[in-house]
This record gives C-alpha cells, structure tokens and sequence, in this order.
C-alpha cells in the first residue's frame, strides 16, 4: 500500500450502490469539491454493512468510518436501510464502551440526486476528524491495569437452597423420566465448588445429581443439539429467559421440553472464589449458609461472605420467576428486575474514551483464545460454525495479536445485541477472568435505551430489535448535518 | 490470480489531475497483477480491443478498470471481458473519476487516492467468482391494478401485443377519474367520448379479464411467476344475470346514498349503476344505505329484477390468478381540502371542488349539464377558481405540485363562459403553468378569448356575506394590493395525494413509495417505468402527478415493458444473489425474517432446518450477509471476505 499522504487521515466509506454512491457520482460530475481523505467502498445497500465492517476499520487503524444509504422509505431494496439505521444506530452507542471515540463514526442518507449534500457531508465528516487526534494504534497503547471489584450491595440477599429442594427435585424428575429421553442437570465436579453439567438418562443417575448455589453452567447451551428428544431441563428464572431466546429462533421445540423451575437466591462466583483460594491441592469441605461460606482446603478453613461473592449477573436481580415452567419447585419472588449497572461495567463507565481502550488493551492480552466464553453462552448457537475459526467467510486470522482478540470479543458481543439475556457464563468461565460481561451489559443497557425497554428471553413471540424496524424510530435522533 | 490493471485517462479528465502512469507503476506492484497500462480512453473501441488483446497475451483472467462511475460503464466492460471468454464477474472497476479526479486539484492527494481505489479494486478481484445466471420460465400473463386511463391503455397494449391480461379495479367501473371529467384540454374533446370506446374494448377484448369491484389482497412469487390472490368484493348482485337494465334504481326506495361517481354534489340510490357509460354496467348494493341489508324490510329491488340477479347473501369471494408481471396504474385521490379553515372547512355548499364542478358541468352528471349551485339550484353568476389548494403547500407537507390543476382550470373556465355567456370568472394562481404542447396557449385563450380574470395570488378567506352569495377576500401579488370578489360560486383546484391504500399495496408489491405514497421508479430519469421489484411496472400518477396524454404514454411504455419483459421465454436470473453454506447454516430463521423480499425460506437438509434462497426472488441486498452471525448466508460478489478484504486494504494493521 503507498503511504498515506501526510496531511489526509484515514477515512473508510461505506455507500449504498443505488442511492449514494450515486449521489457521490453527482457530486464528482458537478465538479463538487471534496476533501481527499474518504475512500469508498461499494456495497449494495446499507443493510449490507455488518456494523463489524465498521469496528474492524476503526480497530486497524481508520480515523473514521462514514456510512451512507438510501434516505428511509426510499431504500432501493424496499427495508434495507430501516435495519441498516438500527444496527448503525446501536454501533454508535457500543462504541465508547470499547474505548473508541463515537464522533469516528457516522452513518447518514444521501440520495442519488443529493450530489450537493454528499459533499457538505464529506466535508463535515473531514473536517470533524481532522479536529480529533489521529486514532490511536490499539496495539501499541500503554496497557491500563486496574482492580476490577467494587462492592455492590444485591438487591435481594443471598440464601442457600431450602434443604428439602434437591429431594422435591429428584421426585419429580423420577416422575417424568420415562416420558423423557434425558434430563439436563448437575453434578459436583472435581470437587464441591466446582459443579459441572449431568445429562440424567435413568433412575440411578438420580443419586448423582446436585444442587447447589455453585451450580451455575448455562444447561440451555445443550439443548439445540438435542432437538427432537424429549428433554427435561432444570432452570432458574435467568435461565428460563435463554430458553425463550431459543424458542424465538426455533433452535428448540417447547413441546419437546419439560422445565423444572426452581427458586434462586444468587449464585457464587466461582472464578472470584479460585481466585481467592489460591492454588489448593484438596478442598475438604465446602459449606453454604446464609451469612458464611466456608471452605476447607488442604485441612484450613476459611470463611467468606457469600453476599460478597455473588456473581454480578445476580446483584440486580429482583425475581427468580421463570418465564416458562412446567413444574415449579419451592416458591418464587415475584417482581420488577430493574437491572443495576454490573461492577465491571461500573468500572468502565469511570473511565475516559482512552482510558478505556488502554483498559482493554490490558485484559485483553491475557486473553488466550480457548473460547470458553463462547462454548459456555447459551445464545452462542453456532456452535461448530463460530466465525471466529471459519477461513471462509475469513473474519479473524489466527494471528495471536491482541486486536484480534479483543476484535473477537466484539464480534462475540454484536452477534449477541438483542439476543443476550445477560447470565454472565461468558465471564465466570473464562480461565483467565477478562471483564467481558461489561461489553454484554453494555449493549443490553443501550438496546433497552434505543428500544423501548426491550429485554432478550422476555416473550417467546416477540421479534428482537434487529430484525426489526420502525419507519419512524421512537429513540433514534439522526444526526443533522448542518 | 493473473490481473490486468487499466487507468484509463478520459482524456484529460481523469489524467488532467491524476498521476495516470504513476498509479499504473504503483498497481503493477500490487498482489496478483501482472499487467498495468494506462490508455487514453478505455471504453472506446480501441481501448476495449486493447483491453480483449491483453487478456489474451497475457493470459489474464481478472481485469480492473480505472475510470469513470461502475454505475456508467460496469455492463461495458463486462461485457468486453465476455468477448475475450472471462466471466463477466471476474471484473472489476475503480471510480478515479467521479471519485477522484473531478472533485479536487491536487494531483499529488489524487494519484495516491487513484492508486489506493485501485488496490481495493484489486483485493476484490482477487477474490471474485465466475458467476452464472440460470434461466427461469415465464408465466405470460399481466396483471394490471386499476383501471383508470393509464391501466387501460396498458391492458389494451398488453392485450394487443398477445399478452393475456387481468385488470382488477377497486370500484364497480373502470374508467378512473377520467370518466368523471366533462371535457379535457386543450383540445375541449369530450372525455366520456373518447374515453368511452377505450373502455369498451377492454369489456370485449377477449384477452382481457376484468375484475370490478375488487382488490388484490395478497401477492407472492416473483418476475414470471407471481401468484396474486383477488378479493371480489360482494356486489349483492349475481352480475352473470345483471343485464345493466337500471330497473333496480328506478325503483329503489333509499335514495340518499352518497354519490362517490358523483363527487358527493347528488344523492343516488342505494343499488346503483354508477353512470351510464359505466364498464361493466352492472348494479352494486351499497351496503351501509340498502334497506333489506341494514336489516329492515325491503327487497324491492330483488321483486323488480327481471333476471333475478339480486343476492342479499354474497358474500366476499376470492380469486388467485398466476401472472408474470405486474403493472401498478393505480391513480390518485384527491387531498381533502376541508383542512383548510380559510375556505370554510367544506361547511358553505357553493365552495366545491374541481372534480365536483366537472360533475356539474358533465351531460352525464346529476345536473344534466347545466351549471347550478348546489345551495339553491341558481345559475351562478361570477365564479372564482382557487388553485393550488393542497399544492405546493409545504405546512401541510405538501409541497409537491399536482402538475395539471392550471391547466383544468383554464379550461374550467372556458366551460363556464360557453355555459353561461354572461357569467365571469375570476382564477387565483400562484404561477401558471402549462409547458404542454398547446398549453400555453390554451391558458392565453382563457384569459384572451374568455375575459377570464386571472389574478397572481392566494386567497385568504372566504365567507358567506348574507345575501346567499360568498365574499372571497384575496391578494393581488402583482398589483400588491388586497381584492375581494363577490362570487356566486367558489371552485377549489384540490391537489392530489396517493390513492387509498397506495402503501399498503406497495408493500404488497414489494415497491418503493415516497413521503407521500407515491410509488418509486427505479430510476427518477432513466427508470420511469420500472420498479426496484423486476418485473413490476408503474403507469400513471401512482408513480406522480400527471396529466392524461403522460398516463396513457406512461400505461403505453409499461405495456411496452411488459412485452418486452415476455419476448422471451425464459428470463436469466441475476446471479448477485445470497447463497446458503449449508455446512454453516445452523436454520436460526434470522435470515428469514428480515430478507425484504421474502426470499428465504426454510427447507430440510438430512433432517436439520436450514435457510433456502429462493434464486429468483433475491434482489441481491445482502442484509441477510449482514444479519447471520456464522456467516453462512453469503450474497455473491459482495460475500464478507471481499468486503474485509477491502477493508484490509484501506486500514492494514
């Protein structure tokens, strides 16, 4: 590539074939003058601009990205650009979270005939980048390292299991059994804290199952890979929203389902925990009370505070009612889930535009690539197909740089826009405890922002943000070009 | 890969800002490229034989072009990469003209932008298929929606050229708003004379089936094989035996049904034949008015039918007819000027519309002809004529012009003098505007020949002044003074607006519409007549105001699309569509959902669901490339690798 001139930045333009490239086209015949920065790329319509298109750019190096369609209601494929403005729209907002200056990016409309406009927009766009300083190189930025917790009281205090709620379980699965081909639940793992995800398929399975707040893997992540068999799951109310997710894409069939509902009053966070513990060789003993948990390793007792050690994703829950159930166990607390902001988004709120890529910068170079964030979301439905290993479509190369990384939580965040019901198993099984549940938390927060308070796993029925559109969008101010 | 690159000079319009050899220098380095030039003109003959010659010497197999906008010579030079036996495909072009060398100075900025388009242009082609379009057979037959004046020059063109046609009209005739008016200009022929026998052949022809009185409620399919199914609205009336004979209107006892033929100036009867030239000419019970069906006793008309076509009991019946295409020609309504409170808000019975006072001036209207006022049955004496009522009136987001309102009013008002000699007529307009041939002066024999008094202006008020007459208080712009006119009656040039129902159809049709429903031509100078839905045509004022000779020319070119579009037998599909990567694909339906066009449907692979492009229906938007998250769905010749690799070119890490 010959070196960029000097005085130019690095401008990358999206245009829509029909509308305005056209219009660019009207411009440069009425000899419209324009900056020289922006370089076009063609596509055929807004709609067709993955908004990753446009992280990519900014994360390698582009000052600013503009895209441009055809003006709403006069889109050449009839919708495309009503899409384009939601997905465009929800970019503009995810942006500073990751630490990039929203003003890089714009999205506008400009029509074949608008050769004048076209070029007022380019201008402005030019010059408005030219007022900021060149993007910063993500990959030779000075790491910002910074304790990751603050304290947050719950909005419901922490409370083991009824003693009796395993026992209730067991009957109840023994019950339905023979009419099922597996029952998804737990079992401990390689020691009590560490419960790992059981497939029940007859009654003396039953002994091996558990139940307990350290139980926390996501078991609707198993479930499209049984579709249909008739399938029992245990869900806590968190859970039950994934499996509303699922139901929305028809990756499931709820007459092919039987739910246990069970009540939840937090779970622990088990990284946290490892964390505190330090290397062990045997954990003894592992007890969970409403005040203290206490944990016996290597023949020493320590004591924590459960409260303190509940996984953020639970701090804001208000109601443990499951939205589907087939067989409700123990009693549920009805109400409002207000969400609270989750401490590591907390953490980066506090934080200016280039503190927070220098934040990310730093995590993300621990980052090892095993993709347990990925394999253990339940809405990660791809599976085997993730794009993140795909040579063809060629979204990430194997290179272990940290803007590859850190390009592949984005990625892993916008496919989940609209889809997260924001259970946190991304961050609790990621081995080397990289904040990435504040990317979710954050694009849950703006979706609910930008439409009308939608909230993924809610109502099987309902048609997600992005796959939908309002001709006139209630919360979606464009940006006037004057 | 082995590319031949081509920066082209256009003479001196690319090369008089940009540094062609050098770019050409630059491109020979690039990955792939085996051959860089720089030719004066490359879509001339000799720079397209060069471009065939170089293919050949240098065993290329990709080719980028330098030049102009892809939207102006892509298909050239497609085509020119044919002749030398590439895929089509297997070119591309980079805009260092409209993009570059015309909108700037700088030669040094411009050679290096020039190089970098150049580059992308290369990254793309590096990862470009040979693409192939399949053909498709096509179902030979038009449907044609609305049956105004630029429907039925469609339907008879259709029909003459050989192609069967289906005309579905939403009222009980056909004939639009043309088989209303008195007289048309310039010429002053009689609408209903000319019109008439137009209207006529379309009952006779024997291609043509016509379905009055009904709606299309669902379309699906796509170019040459469109399924459109047809609600036939209930009429009451059995119109295989309905003979026209009007017995049933004579005798009918509910005589104050809304007139719609008659723009609301007459009251009809509730079973009624809307005029008497109507096609078809057969009864419709309106509903809401008709004794019997309102659950009173009745059923005269059912006693007098000599036939015995009378059915209380229809009810709503569907038909599907299979076409393949369709023709949009569906006309305009009129904007309802009773917003306006300055002219009374429609309470003074003698401010009438234009449409009405056609009516009123029509042999055929409830009035015989003669002019009388709706008020009192009183010839009027001085008459003024309101223009741009509801035109180029941004307030109430009209700023659009209705286009032939100056030229029906002058004509208006010639009708009125030979009507009656001694009245005069008074005309506020803002501009006048007659750019037809014999418009302007038509307009001039208005104001020359008829004493019409044309006054530059808009009118501010109008109120009765108590003596059964209207004062219409006004501006005079062009004399800059205040002018008040005594009027006898008030007729209003009301601007048009999209019909009824415009959007909803257009969704139906998948078809664009503006901010005012009209329908979107694909291109607003070269496209008039096409739609971005292929095989989906407008004719008329659906697509914008018009006047009749540009209707019936417009229902003529759509004809003539149509019968193009069906000179062939089969039809090659485009082959920039989305294809699914079954191995990918995990059938999550997102796709589905949001492809505009629904062109994606579900099928069953092995026993796993999966997204299905249907080939003929993709337009090739790539929203679904966008929306799945494997990637599996991927639109040809815009897949994600070839717009990363774009990407990657302009921002390397």
């Amino acid at each position: 590539m010959p070196d960029i001139a000097k005085t130019e930045r690095r401008i990358v333009g999206f245009l829509c074939n029909w509308c305005s490239y056209g219009g660019a086209d009207t411009a440069g015949v009425a000899r419209a003058n324009q900056p020289t920065d922006l370089r076009i790329i063609r596509v055929p319509c807004s709609g067709r601009v993955n908004p990753l298109f446009v992280v990519r750019a900014l994360l390698h190096g582009a000052d600013g990205v503009l895209v441009s369609g055809c003006h709403p209601r006069d889109c050449h494929y009839s919708t495309g650009n009503f899409y384009a403005r939601r997905r465009l729209e929800l970019l503009k907002h995810f942006l500073p979270i990751l630490g990039i200056d929203p003003a890089r990016f714009a999205y506008t409309w400009v029509s074949a005939s608008e050769g004048q406009r076209w070029q007022h927009v380019v201008t402005r766009f030019t010059e408005e980048i030219h007022a900021l300083e060149p993007a910063p190189h993500f990959e030779e930025l000075e790491p910002l390292y910074l304790s990751q917790r603050q304290s947050t009281e719950p909005k419901r205090p922490f409370m083991p299991q009824p003693p009796d709620l395993l026992a209730k379980l067991k009957e109840e699965i023994r019950t339905h059994l023979p009419e099922l081909d597996c029952v998804l639940g737990w079992q401990k793992g390689r020691d009590a804290l560490h419960a790992v995800p059981f497939f029940l398929r007859q009654e003396e399975d039953l002994e091996r199952l558990s139940l307990d707040a350290t139980c926390h893997n996501s078991l609707v992540r198993y479930l499209p890979e049984y579709k249909g068999k008739k399938v029992g799951i245990i869900v806590r109310g968190c859970e039950s929203r994934a499996l509303v997710e699922l139901l929305q894409e028809g990756l499931i069939a709820r007459e092919d389902l039987h739910i246990f509902a069970i009540p939840c009053h937090g779970l622990l966070d088990v990284a946290r925990l490892e964390e505190e513990l330090g290397r062990y060789q045997h954990l003894e003993n592992l007890v969970i009370e409403q005040d203290s948990l206490r944990i016996t390793v290597d023949g020493k007792e320590r004591s924590f505070s459960p409260q303190a050690f509940l996984r953020s994703t639970c701090l804001g829950c208000a109601s443990d009612e499951p939205v589907l159930a087939d067989t409700c166990l123990g009693s549920f607390t009805a109400g409002e889930s207000t969400p609270v902001t989750a401490p590591e988004l907390a953490l980066l709120d506090g934080l200016n535009l280039t503190e927070r890529l220098r934040f990310w910068r730093g995590v993300m170079d621990r980052c090892i690539r095993c993709y347990s964030c990925r394999n253990s979301c339940p809405m990660c439905v791809c599976h085997d197909h993730c794009i993140a290993e795909s040579r063809q479509p060629h979204w990430q190369s194997a290179e272990h740089s940290v803007t590859e990384k850190f390009f592949f939580q984005i990625i892993h965040a916008l496919h989940l826009a609209g889809r997260c019901t924001g259970c946190g198993e991304c961050q609790t099984n990621c081995p080397v405890g990289i904040p990435i549940f504040a990317l979710r938390a954050h694009l849950n927060r703006v979706i609910a922002e930008l439409f009308s308070g939608y909230q993924a796993g809610r109502d099987a029925q309902a048609v997600p943000p992005l796959l939908s559109y309002m001709v006139d969008e209630a919360n979606i101010q464009e940006r006037e070009w004057q | 890969m082995r590319i031949g690159v081509f920066i082209c000079h256009c003479g001196s319009n690319i090369a008089g800002t940009v540094d062609c050899a050098r770019v050409a220098s630059l491109a020979a380095g690039y990955p792939d490229v085996v051959y860089a030039t720089y030719p004066m003109y490359t879509c001339a003959e000799p720079g397209q034989a060069a471009i065939e010659q170089a293919i050949h010497e240098h065993r290329l197999d990709g080719v980028v072009v330098a030049s102009c906008s892809p939207r102006m010579h892509e298909p050239t030079f497609r085509k020119t990469v044919e002749r030398a036996g590439l895929n089509p495909y297997m070119f591309e072009m980079a805009n260092i003209r409209e993009h570059v060398s015309w909108i700037g100075r700088d030669i040094e900025a411009n050679t290096h932008k020039a190089a970098e388009l150049v580059l992308l242009a290369v990254e793309k082609l590096r990862r470009n298929r040979p693409l192939y379009s399949r053909e498709f057979p096509v179902t030979r037959r038009v449907l044609i929606i609305g049956g105004g004046v630029a429907g039925i020059q469609a339907a008879l063109d259709c029909a003459e050229g050989g192609i069967p046609v289906v005309l579905v009209e939403r009222e009980a005739t056909i004939g639009g708003k043309m088989a209303k008016l008195d007289k048309t200009f310039p010429t002053v022929d009689c609408s209903a004379c000319i019109l008439g026998p137009k209207m006529v052949d379309v009952a006779q022809h024997p291609l043509i089936t016509l379905y009055a009185h009904a709606e299309v409620e669902e379309i699906s399919g796509y170019v040459g094989n469109f399924s459109v199914k047809i609600r036939k609205r209930a009429t009451y009336v059995d119109w295989s035996k309905c003979t026209g004979c009007g017995t049933c209107m004579e005798k009918c006892p509910s005589k104050k049904a809304t007139d719609r033929f008659n723009e609301g100036i007459a009251t009809t009867t509730a079973i009624t034949i809307a005029f008497p030239q109507a096609i078809p000419k057969k009864a419709v019970i309106a509903k809401d008015f008709c004794r019997q069906l309102s659950g009173k006793k009745c059923g005269v008309c059912a006693k007098v039918c000599p036939t015995g076509a009378i059915d209380y009991d229809m009810q709503d019946t569907f038909v599907t007819e299979n076409v393949g295409s369709i023709v949009a020609a569906t006309g305009y309504d009129l904007m309802d000027w009773t917003v306006y409170g300055q002219y009374g808000h429609g309470r003074y019975p003698d401010v009438i519309s234009s449409l009405a006072y056609e009516r009123l001036m029509n042999a055929s209207g409830p009035t015989e002809g003669h002019i009388l006022r709706p008020s009192d049955g009183r010839e009027p004496k001085s008459i003024v004529f309101v223009q741009c009522v509801g035109s180029r009136d941004p307030s109430l987001n009209r700023p659009y012009c209705s286009g032939f309102c100056c030229m029906y009013t002058a004509k208006q008002a010639i009708l009125t003098k030979d009507h009656i000699p001694d009245s005069q007529s008074y005309v506020f307009y803002m501009d006048i505007r007659a750019p037809g041939k014999m418009y302007d002066e038509f307009t001039r024999r208005a104001q020359e020949e008829y004493g019409t008094q044309y006054i530059r202006g808009r009118v501010s008020q109008i109120f009765p002044n108590g003596k059964g007459q209207l004062t219409v208080m006004g501006m005079d712009t062009l004399l800059g003074k205040p002018v008040e006119i005594t009027a006898d009656l008030v007729v209003l040039a009301v601007g048009i607006e999209a019909s009824r129902g415009a959007r909803e159809l257009a969704e139906k049709l998948r078809i664009s519409y503006d901010a005012y429903g009209f329908f979107m031509e694909s291109h607003v100078k070269l496209k008039p007549v096409e739609t971005n839905t292929a095989g989906v045509f407008l004719a008329g004022v659906c697509q914008g105001a018009k006047d009749i000779p540009a209707s019936v020319a417009q229902g003529s070119a759509a004809a003539a699309k149509v019968l193009t579009l069906f000179a062939r037998d089969c039809l090659a599909s485009n082959p920039q569509i989305a294809h699914v990567d079954n191995k990918r694909c995990v059938g999550c339906g997102k796709c589905v959902r949001c492809c505009p066009f629904g062109a994606i449907s579900t099928c069953t692979v092995r026993g796993e669901e999966k997204a299905e492009v249907i080939e003929t229906m993709c337009q090739g938007c790539g929203l679904c490339t966008a929306t799945c998250p494997q990637g599996a769905i991927q639109l040809a010749h815009a897949t994600d690798d070839q717009i990363l690799a774009e990407v990657d070119a302009l921002c390397q890490i």
